[in-house]
């Protein structure tokens, strides 16, 4: 891992060095002193139950360590601190500036494999408390993603219906087709509207449009479904559903990062 | 030598008083009037919010979860926007909390659901996988009391004039009011839920920990 | 006047020295039952609702350190006072009846506070949970402890005071002060006439009410794990050894750079908040400097001992002493390193701080209790402490039990931190949170262990001090110095 190469990291490590080390120096050096030296000094007058008290001088180096923390502490609250004028947002805001137009820049034409590769990491922080690790939905409590973006996703809609993306046309009925025709109209839909159109179609049209393009934003466009930019309007919209609701990451992501999950997530279902 | 002081106790707790004290007045008090100022957006919480938060500080959730997103890119990154301070100006107690054996929940409705918590707060490892946090069944039996949530809600009101019945701002009124509006929240929220005890305890006009909560844990945006 | 000694009267003092004995047991049970909770979750079902890591855990935290350890402080406190002071607590009887109504009361606010804690009866705050009845209890407790401690003072025949009174008076006025100010509330049934009669509202918001609590929670730790357990060292380690304190001058200023410096290092805690950057970094700064009176008392303890090597062989209670000042250095310079801004960025929130804490609660607070109430024993009693070898398993058992605990939350904290941070190539975050959770098993496990041997040293500790009351050998005369041990 490139751990070592975060300063904060980096500087945890050392401290927690520097703690051991220097306590174990410091005592050491004092309990080495119990077996080899010898105590002495001049003795106040108090006696207090039986114990006594020298009147010795401080020890020099911890009397000049004082001295010189304490200087270094003035100077700098008065100076140091001032003159760096230090944020910490900031700080944070160079950084994220920073990262994301890296970000962009280097990955705004990676090819599949290394998009589904960063979808997966992506999926596993952000989707899997739900989804599950492996994407099945952790018996139904979320949307079964082995399944959806497929041709057996379309027919489960197909057979339940579906509802909760917000588009104006409201919910989909369940058990427009059956049968045989559904499957057709699955697999049809599945992969991308290319080929021959199933007569069954039409039981769609009326919502999604003839060409399956949604009529301008009034249901979903099925010619992307199965594709990462679908994914992408699910993750815009959240979707209050049958099984339940899922979260909208509007902003929480950037497109690359949509673009990425949706591929990963797809080729759980579609083995692409 | 130097034994001034210690053979006069009074004068010797006066100057430990005082070289006690300085520190506390120059550290205290010059933030205290610009701190309270919320931010654009933040509300009181309603009744029902409130009565989930006396059940998260019931059960001290705080003693692993933290509510405060420091302005780093990998707390931004998993939490969302790190916090403002005017984002607590309603907060009493605050709770930052101080060790995060669990995540972060300063946002948490941003990306957690009404069922998703249900299912977690019934049986943590059911969602994720090797959780440690303990389950909370009791809350599915045990009412929350929405009349000391009121009583807390009226006395910021009239105590430190927290805008409850102003404009834009959560309704409070009066008991009879309060009560049927968190009534009215709670079958919402128990509308989303599956547990059927909940369901019925709701419909019966009883509201359970777990609604209460999860409002409350709903409304951290 | 020599043997004056024998005139002390040590009633409350030893009460305060069973609860303190039993509050340990309780409050370090707990915690180990919450230790094995975090590695085998399925422990959290064992009671019920009552049973919870989130109940459990401000049960531990409240019993160690406001049962065992301000218990521990009191009983060497009727007991120190008396004799650096020249006074029997029996010369007066107001101060005595004062001192026990202390004593009664404070049970009776304890049980007070464990019960409501276990029923969810708490404000959240953290070492400050107690709802306004228990404050009201705890601000009378405290102003009886403040009676008797005055009172004492006042019938001093020692006009100096020796250095562990200065360190008690610090330890009431601090907590004083601190106390009064967290604890601001309005209860909400004396508003409103509704709900429940206990509940109150704090008088703080948000960032404001952050910043009261942790410059009260940051000297909480101050006054109580510190300043009154500084007091005992000075004591105990000097009496027990026999050798005269080794510097009054290093005495003096650590004492007044403490007072100083503490205050301003509660900062710390709010790293990174939203908190204005000044007092962040005020917080860091003073942190560092502290490091200097700390250590202060920490090496004048070390001094004393110069060329007693023999003592530290032979003498578990020297040994107790000693590692304890020595955990005290590895922990105050622990403190100020992850006081530092970017340190603290790393370490915060994780296990890394809860080594922190038990470095210093395990290996100073706990240490310098046990080995007081063991020194005192034999003065208590006039019998010889039960068992020299007993104390010395205990000794290394407890040893083994701190270094097992806080290097394995050493490395679960820093490996909880840098995981959280890490990314992966592409810039994302490298980790979901459950994994940063359950890559810490085996160290949870580890420290559950380390726990639990420390538990072992305390039922060692119970049954020898048990014994030495019951059947110690009989001693003719108090001994001056080094407690008798039987074998
Ligand atoms: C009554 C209108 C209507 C009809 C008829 C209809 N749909 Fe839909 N469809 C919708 C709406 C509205 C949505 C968005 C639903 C939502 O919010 O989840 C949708 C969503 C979908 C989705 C996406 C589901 C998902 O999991 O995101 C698919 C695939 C789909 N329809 C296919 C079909 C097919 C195939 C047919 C024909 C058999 C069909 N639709 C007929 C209205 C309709
Ligand atoms: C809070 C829980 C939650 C999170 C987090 C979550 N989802 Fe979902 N998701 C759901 C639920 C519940 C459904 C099923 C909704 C329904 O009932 O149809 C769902 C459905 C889906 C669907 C199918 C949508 C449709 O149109 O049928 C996709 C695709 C999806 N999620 C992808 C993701 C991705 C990618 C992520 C992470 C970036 C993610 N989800 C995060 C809960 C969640
Ligand atoms: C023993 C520690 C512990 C306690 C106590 C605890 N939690 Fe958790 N919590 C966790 C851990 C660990 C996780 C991460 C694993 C998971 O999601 O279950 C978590 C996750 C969560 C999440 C999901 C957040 C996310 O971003 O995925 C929520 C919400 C939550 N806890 C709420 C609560 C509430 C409410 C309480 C109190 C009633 C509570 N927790 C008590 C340890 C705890
Ligand atoms: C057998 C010995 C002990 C064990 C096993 C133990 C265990 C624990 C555990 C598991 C926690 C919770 C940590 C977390 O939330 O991650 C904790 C917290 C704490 N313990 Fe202990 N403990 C012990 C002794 C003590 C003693 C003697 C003291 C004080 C005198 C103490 C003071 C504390 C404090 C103050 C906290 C809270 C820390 C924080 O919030 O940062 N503990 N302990
Ligand atoms: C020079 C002295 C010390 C300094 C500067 C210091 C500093 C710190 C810091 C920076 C934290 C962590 C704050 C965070 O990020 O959450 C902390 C926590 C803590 N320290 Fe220390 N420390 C010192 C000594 C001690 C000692 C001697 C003890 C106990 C015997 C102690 C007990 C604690 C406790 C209990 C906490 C946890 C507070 C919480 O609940 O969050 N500290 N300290
Ligand atoms: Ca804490
Ligand atoms: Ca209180
Ligand atoms: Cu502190």
């Amino acid at each position: 891992m490139n751990w070592l190469s975060d300063n904060i990291n980096l500087l945890a490590l050392i401290a927690a060095v520097v703690i051991v080390v220097l306590t174990v120096l410091v005592a050491g050096k004092y309990i080495k002193q119990m077996k080899t030296d010898r105590s002495t000094g001049e003795l106040a007058k108090e006696n207090w139950d039986g114990i006594g008290e020298y009147k010795n001088e401080l020890p020099s180096g911890w009397a000049y360590t004082f001295l010189g923390a304490m200087i270094w502490g003035l100077w700098y609250f008065a100076i140091g601190y001032p003159v760096n004028g230090y944020s910490q947002i900031g700080e944070y805001n160079e950084e994220v500036a920073v990262h994301t137009k890296m970000f962009e820049s280097k990955w705004a034409n990676a090819d599949r494999q290394t998009l589904q590769e960063m979808g997966e990491g992506i999926y596993l922080v952000q989707c899997a408390p739900c989804h599950g690790i492996a994407g099945d939905g952790m018996d139904a409590k979320a949307a079964d993603l082995t399944v959806w973006g497929s041709a057996a996703g379309v027919l489960d809609t197909i057979k339940n219906g579906s509802k909760g993306l917000g588009y104006p046309m409201g919910e989909m009925p369940a058990g427009l087709l059956d049968g045989d025709s559904a499957k057709r109209v699955a697999s049809y839909v599945a992969n991308g509207m290319k080929g021959e159109k199933p007569a069954e179609f039409a039981a769609c049209a009326g919502c999604h449009g003839v060409d399956g393009k949604g009529m301008g934003g009034m249901a979903p466009d099925l010619t992307k479904y199965g594709t990462p930019s679908f994914v992408a309007d699910v993750l815009n919209r959240g979707k209050k559903g049958y099984i339940g609701t899922m979260v909208s990451f509007k902003g929480r992501l950037t497109p690359i990062q949509e673009k990425a999950v949706g591929t990963y997530i797809l080729s759980l279902s579609r083995g692409e | 030598m130097f034994h001034w002081l210690e053979k006069r106790p009074f004068f010797f707790a006066v100057g430990v008083f005082l070289v006690i004290a300085f520190a506390g007045l120059i550290e205290i008090i010059p933030d205290f009037a610009q701190a309270s100022r919320p931010v654009v957006g933040t509300k009181p919480y309603t009744v029902l919010q409130l009565a989930g938060r006396h059940v998260y500080i019931k059960d001290s959730c705080n003693a692993c979860h933290s509510q405060l997103i420091r302005p780093f890119k990998s707390e931004t990154d998993r939490y969302g926007p790190y916090s403002l301070s005017g984002e607590y100006a309603y907060d009493r107690p605050f709770l930052w909390g101080s060790k995060r054996t669990g995540p972060d929940l300063m946002r948490v409705g941003e990306y957690r659901t009404t069922d998703w918590h249900e299912n977690h707060m019934w049986e943590p490892s059911s969602v994720v996988p090797g959780s440690i946090m303990p389950a909370y069944k009791h809350m599915f039996t045990q009412n929350a009391d929405i009349e000391t949530a009121y009583a807390e809600a009226l006395t910021v009101k009239k105590v430190f004039n927290v805008p409850y019945d102003k404009p834009g701002m959560p309704k409070l009124g009066e008991w009879e009011e309060a009560k049927k509006q968190a009534m009215e929240e709670a079958r919402k929220i128990a509308s989303e839920m599956k547990n059927q005890d909940v369901k019925d305890a709701v419909a019966n006009g009883e509201i359970p920990e777990i609604v209460a909560l999860i409002a409350y844990l709903n409304s951290l945006r | 006047m020599v043997n004056a000694a024998m005139e002390y009267d040590y009633t409350v003092s030893k009460w305060f020295a069973y609860l303190s004995i039993i509050f340990g047991i309780i409050g370090m049970v707990v915690g180990v039952l919450i230790a094995f909770q975090m590695a085998y979750p399925e422990l959290n079902n064992l009671f019920g609702q009552y049973g919870t890591f989130s109940r459990l855990r401000p049960i531990h935290t409240n019993v160690v350190a406001f049962g065992f350890t301000l218990s521990g402080i009191w009983a060497a406190f009727y007991y120190i006072s008396q004799r650096v002071l020249k006074v029997s607590i029996r010369e007066n009887s107001v101060v005595h009846g004062i001192a026990k109504l202390h004593f009664f009361l404070y049970v009776i606010l304890a049980a007070g506070l464990v019960v409501s804690l276990l029923l969810g009866i708490t404000t959240s705050k953290e070492y400050a949970e107690m709802e306004w009845p228990l404050d009201i209890l705890t601000v009378v407790v405290w102003i009886l402890f403040g009676l008797a401690l005055f009172g004492l003072i006042g019938m001093r025949r020692e006009k100096t005071l020796y250095i562990s009174m200065w360190y008690f008076i610090a330890f009431f006025l601090g907590v004083a002060m601190l106390y009064l100010f967290n604890n601001m509330e309005v209860p909400t049934y004396f508003v409103t006439g509704m709900g429940k009669w206990y509940h109150s509202v704090s008088m703080y918001a948000g960032t404001n009410d952050a910043l009261v609590q942790w410059w009260y929670g940051h000297n909480a730790v101050a006054f109580v794990f510190t300043v009154p357990i500084v007091a005992m060292i000075y004591y105990f380690l000097p009496k027990e050894s026999g050798q005269p304190v080794y510097s009054y001058k290093l005495s003096l200023l650590s004492f007044w750079g403490l007072m100083f410096v503490y205050l301003w290092a509660g900062g710390h805690h709010l790293i990174y908040s939203t908190v204005p950057d000044w007092m962040q970094t005020m917080g860091s700064i003073f942190s560092v400097i502290l490091i200097l009176p700390s250590w202060g008392s920490a090496i004048n303890m070390l001094l004393t001992m110069k060329g007693e090597w023999n003592q530290l062989k032979e003498s578990p209670l020297i040994k107790f002493m000693v590692l304890a000042s020595t955990f005290y250095m590895l922990s105050t310079l622990e403190g100020p390193i992850q006081a530092i801004k970017s340190v603290n960025a790393l370490a915060h929130f994780t296990d890394w701080i809860i080594g922190h804490v038990h470095d210093g609660t395990l290996g100073w607070v706990a240490f310098m209790i046990i080995a007081a109430t063991l020194h005192m024993a034999p003065r208590y009693y006039k019998r010889e402490i039960y068992s020299k070898k007993l104390m010395e398993m205990q000794f290394w058992l407890q040893t083994t039990g701190i270094v097992l605990y806080f290097s394995s939350m050493w490395i679960a904290g820093i490996t909880q931190g840098m995981m959280w941070r890490a990314v992966d190539q592409y810039g994302n975050l490298a980790y979901s949170f459950i994994d940063t959770v359950t890559v810490l098993h085996p160290y949870y496990t580890i420290r559950a262990i380390g726990g639990l041997l420390f538990v072992i040293g305390l039922f060692m500790w119970a049954y020898n001090y048990v014994k030495t009351m019951q059947s110690g050998k009989i001693l003719e005369k108090e001994p001056a110095f080094a407690s008798p041990m039987g074998a």
